[in-house]
């Protein structure tokens, strides 16, 4: 009977969805249509998708979402292990920890778009440019995490393996690495929300290729059908990283319930 | 100088010694100077004797087990555990169990237990076949695969206590471990400690500050004053075993009960 009623609600909850989706989807090509919207400022549904059509199949745009892709994936692969390193370092070492604290979490603080144009003076306009930034800005996501995560490690469970002889390498891998492992995969979906967005605000700021640059591009010559067929492939890139990160985070954190 | 010759000493007459401390003290640097938190702890606990040191809240008695296992090192005075000393842990010779079960909830109660074995690299076949029988013993069958947070607080500890014997060291070092458990889970607890304790015959030394559960489990008692802690007390626990629940309302329990708290409560 319980059972029963869990099965409707669920059913219930999937239909609500869809039914909200359809509203929303709806709305977009019906209001414009109607002229309640202006369809120069949000053009129908099914113009925005004839021009999705159109645009991926344009050698251009393809080489947009692979540039992007490709920096949001070097720049995550840089970030990572140098946030989690520091942050670690930080919240291990007393010393290190008391040192740069202040200084890092006042740097956490400022809005690291303000850096770009010290970015483009370094590394010019391209593909490093935006793969410095955004693991720049991801690199402190990550070392906040990850010094959060070193303080969630319980002292109890170092003192048990200590006791059973646990040498400091293994008090390493087989305390601290799967204690930290939760925190450090939820820190992970966000820091690729924050990398995904470093990439998107360098590539809109200044830049000859990707997906951002394109919809900057767009939008100033008021191609609107352009534009939110580009907003859809976006959102498609970003929810595939998003899944994948979480894909991995399911398969690590089984015992946590 | 002098307690190298005290060493010595004690290595002579070790045999029937599981744990000889002699002359310990300890003080830790505090805000105002040293504080002193042991002064001149001796004792000797025979092989398969069950000891309980019972004292006061922060009398200490914590620290002491911890130096007992290697775990922390204490500023005077000589501790030999079967024979040797104990600079560091040596789970080869002494298993400790902890007032929090501190089972790694990443872990299975089968993989919990195996864990001393893992750090070592016992075969995974051996690892299996001794974790299985531990879990038998502490009458745990059947819950090898779930994992911590699925077990009650009495249950964790049994596993604890599987995980303690699994390497079998002759001395078992236990911290208050049913001190976060409901008297009615204790009860059953220490019982079932007895239990265990008869068919494996460790060395078991026990802290509690629990005058029942002292006078219920203990072979000898070892009364602790309040901070800085010395033994004030020694008493030989004359009930016979096994030990069952009705023993408790009895004189003899009574009294001896009554003697400790007098002890204790003198220092407080």
């Amino acid at each position: 009977m319980a059972r029963d009623k869990e099965r409707m609600t669920r059913t219930q909850i999937i239909v609500i969805r869809l039914v909200l989706l359809a509203l929303v989807l709806g709305a977009w090509e019906g209001l414009p249509r109607a002229g309640i919207i202006n369809p120069l400022l949000l053009p129908p549904l099914s113009d925005v998708l004839v021009m999705l059509v159109d645009l991926i199949r344009r050698p251009m745009v393809q080489e947009a979402v692979a540039v992007t892709a490709l920096e949001v994936i070097v720049a995550f692969i840089i970030a990572v292990p140098i946030g989690a390193a520091a942050g670690i370092l930080i919240a291990e070492n007393e010393y290190i920890g008391d040192i740069c604290k202040p200084m890092l979490f006042y740097v956490f603080s400022i809005p690291k778009s303000i850096f770009l144009p010290m970015f483009i003076l370094v590394f010019g306009i391209g593909f490093q440019q935006k793969v410095a930034y955004a693991a720049f800005t991801t690199a402190f996501v990550v070392l906040m995490s990850a010094a959060a995560a070193v303080e969630s490690v319980r002292s109890d469970h170092i003192m048990v393996a200590r006791s059973y002889g646990a040498t400091k390498t293994q008090i390493l891998f087989r305390v601290y690495v799967p204690s930290m492992l939760p925190i450090l995969l939820e820190a992970l979906r966000i820091a690729m929300i924050f990398n995904f967005t470093g990439v998107m605000i360098a590539e809109m700021y200044a830049s000859r290729t990707g997906i951002g640059h394109l919809i900057a591009n767009w939008g100033e010559n008021f191609q609107m059908p352009q534009l939110f067929a580009g907003v859809i492939v976006l959102s498609a890139v970003a929810i595939v990283f998003n899944e994948a990160v979480r894909a991995l985070e399911a398969k690590c954190s089984t015992w946590r319930t | 100088m002098q307690h190298l010759a005290n060493v010595s000493q004690l290595r002579a007459q070790a045999g029937e010694a599981a744990i000889e401390v002699e002359g310990l003290s300890h003080t830790y640097a505090g805000a105002n100077g040293s504080v002193p938190a042991l002064v001149d702890i001796s004792l000797s606990v025979r092989k398969g004797r069950f000891v309980v040191i019972v004292g006061p809240s922060g009398c200490g008695k914590t620290s002491l087990l911890m130096m007992l296992a290697g775990l922390r090192q204490q500023t005077d005075g000589a501790i030999l555990c079967h024979g040797q000393p104990m600079p560091k842990p040596d789970p080869e010779r002494v298993g400790v169990i902890f007032q929090e079960a501190s089972l790694f909830p990443w872990l299975t109660t089968l993989d919990n237990i195996e864990f001393p074995l893992s750090l070592r690299g016992t075969s995974r076949e051996e690892r299996r076949r001794r974790s299985q029988a531990m879990l038998s013993l502490v009458g745990l069958e059947g819950f090898g695969e779930r994992y911590p947070h699925e077990l009650s607080g009495g249950m964790k500890q049994r596993v604890s206590i599987a995980r303690g014997l699994v390497q079998d060291p002759p001395v078992l070092l236990m911290d208050e471990p049913f001190a976060a458990l409901d008297e009615q889970t204790r009860m059953t607890m220490g019982h079932e400690l007895l239990r265990i304790w008869s068919t494996t015959r460790k060395t078991v030394v026990f802290i509690t500050h629990s005058l029942t559960e002292a006078v219920y489990l203990a072979d000898e008692v070892l009364v602790m004053s309040a901070r800085p802690g010395r033994i004030i007390d020694h008493i030989e626990v004359e009930l016979p075993r096994p030990r069952t629940y009705e023993m408790m309302a009895t004189d003899v329990f009574g009294r001896l009960r009554d003697r400790i708290w007098q002890q204790i409560r003198k220092t407080a």
